[in-house]
């Protein structure tokens, strides 16, 4: 009998203490109504409390975020005008002292609490969510992934810029996720997108598109974003890629095939073996048609029964060779690829009288 | 020992799906201190430390990325390739380390076995003598990693 009361009085205390919770919750949390100021003109009312990726994304204003508000990929950073408190011990890994010192903010560690004003810049207002349908799904090589994207909207991008993919939850997973992936396609194409997926070992979103995604799902993208994309000058381009890194140089090749730049192109494709080459048919028919597009594929361990008699070698070595072959002429270099390239094909393109300020880069960091 | 709260929390985001898709416990019930402890004790026992595990594997890995994800031969005795992906992967513990979205894999020349890392490992193993859970994918076994990285 004792034991039994004994549990009813824990019991009640328990629900006592959570119903006190539940209260404080509602009411120390309840930042009401706010005002939300954006570069000084736009002014919403939204709901305090939550994050102001979230509710930037509430009024339809989407900030450029690879991890979607997880406080990892350090993307989503807005200048914040107001005084909303120190920085956060998440954020200072992604801010550098200038950023700090001019008050960027990661907006999904900062919570809006009350009347906010920031400045972004403008182009983000043309940023839009796109609810596309899987039109086709196709095998490119062991490890990517060729996905058509439809919808009925239009959408205008510059070739080389990313959309963000949402995948929904799924398994172990409990909440959407999203992860930014280049167009491959060519920006004339208007009610739809192409992306190269490649499956990342236990990456969250790459699965989903390799072992879930069908044709015909309903899927939600966000974009475009970035700002890798072809210069308009008349020097001579090097493109260089890696894996899935092909997809924004594709989208900037079909471009400029369909708009007539006639610009001396050399696309520098590097993989390890046979089995890791993709679109050879699609350069080949490119290069047909564009006399002044060279396309170097060059494998850096290439089986025996590859039987490859082309370039051979990491990709910075085939770059430099080239580079030592035709001389110093006027460059600007364009890369996409894992970080360790990048900062490898600058150095090689510094050699060869590229300054920096003419490299761009996708880098996958 | 018992677990504090703080403890608590760092393994629930060691969870699946809450950082990374397959987390960093595998099928181990245990909690963290004590996954923790149990690894700390099998590295005194074999008179090691968690930086000179750390070391090597991070040596490994600085020599595998100049292959940009092809196989780099190091000291005539490791194969390793390291593969970069887009993106980070924020420390467990939440103390606003990061590291590169890497997998890397060395293959033992000698041994004929391989094993899988990522540079949260080397962070786990060197900041918080954490090898995760048993059947994590990414568990790196005191004992057997410090055999194949030929330390003891």
């Amino acid at each position: 009998m004792q034991i039994l009361i004994t549990a009813l009085v824990l019991g009640g205390i328990s629900a006592v203490l959570a119903a006190i919770i539940s209260v404080a919750d509602a009411v120390l949390n309840n930042y009401g109504d706010v005002k939300l100021t954006v570069n000084g003109s736009k002014t919403y009312t939204v709901k305090g409390g939550s994050t102001l990726l979230t509710t930037l994304a509430g009024e339809k204003i989407f900030i450029p975020s690879a991890c979607g508000g997880k406080g990892s990929c350090g993307l989503c950073k807005v200048k914040v005008l107001s005084n909303i408190g120190p920085i956060l011990p998440t954020e200072l890994p992604y801010l550098a002292a200038r950023e700090k010192s001019e008050n960027i903010r990661l907006s999904c560690q900062v919570k809006v609490k009350g009347d906010i004003s920031i400045e972004i810049p403008d182009e983000l207002f043309n940023i839009r969510e796109y609810v596309s349908t899987v039109s086709t799904i196709r095998d490119l090589t062991h490890d990517i992934k060729e996905v058509f994207f439809s919808f009925d909207d239009e959408i205008n991008f510059k070739a080389g810029q990313y959309v963000q993919l949402i995948v929904p939850p799924y398994g172990e997973i409990k909440e959407s996720t999203m992860r930014a992936y280049s167009m491959s396609s060519q920006p004339s194409i208007k009610n739809g997108v192409e992306l190269l997926i490649r499956l990342v070992p236990n990456g969250i979103v790459t699965t989903y598109v390799h072992k879930y995604l069908k044709e015909k799902d309903e899927v939600r993208l966000l974009g475009p974003f970035g700002d890798f994309f072809l210069r308009n000058t008349d020097t001579d381009i090097i493109f260089i890629a890696g894996g899935s890194g092909m997809a924004p140089i594709k989208s900037i090749i079909l471009d400029m095939k369909e708009k007539g730049i006639k610009r001396n192109a050399y696309y520098f494709f590097g993989a390890r073996s046979k089995k890791d080459l993709f679109y050879l048919d699609l350069m080949e028919e490119i290069e047909r048609e564009m006399p002044n597009f060279h396309f170097i594929p060059a494998l850096s361990n290439a089986l025996p029964e590859d039987n490859w008699e082309g370039e051979s070698g990491l990709i910075t070595d085939v770059v430099d060779r080239y580079l030592a072959r035709q001389g110093e002429i006027e460059r600007e270099g364009y890369l996409c690829g894992s970080p360790g390239m990048i900062n490898a094909c600058i150095t090689v393109l510094g050699k060869h009288g590229i300054p920096e300020n003419k490299i761009y880069f996708d880098k996958f960091g | 020992m018992k677990q504090t709260p703080d403890l608590g929390k760092v393994q629930e985001n060691m969870k699946a799906g809450q950082i990374t898709g397959p987390g960093f416990l595998g099928s181990d019930e245990r909690n963290l201190i004590d996954i923790i402890r149990e690894d700390e004790q099998k590295i005194s026992e074999l008179g090691l430390s968690n930086e000179i595990i750390a070391d090597k594997l991070e040596m490994l890995m600085r020599q595998g990325e100049k292959g940009f994800g092809s196989p780099i031969i190091v000291d005539n005795r490791f194969v390793v390739i390291v593969d970069e992906s887009r993106g980070y992967v924020p420390c467990p513990f939440r103390h606003g380390h990061l590291s590169k979205k890497v997998n890397v894999n060395v293959r033992s020349m000698a041994l004929k076995k391989e094993i899988d890392y990522t540079p949260i490992s080397i962070h786990l193993i060197r900041e918080h003598g954490f090898y995760q859970g048993k059947g994590s994918l990414y568990r790196l076994d005191p004992e057997e990693v410090a055999k194949f990285l030929e330390l003891i």
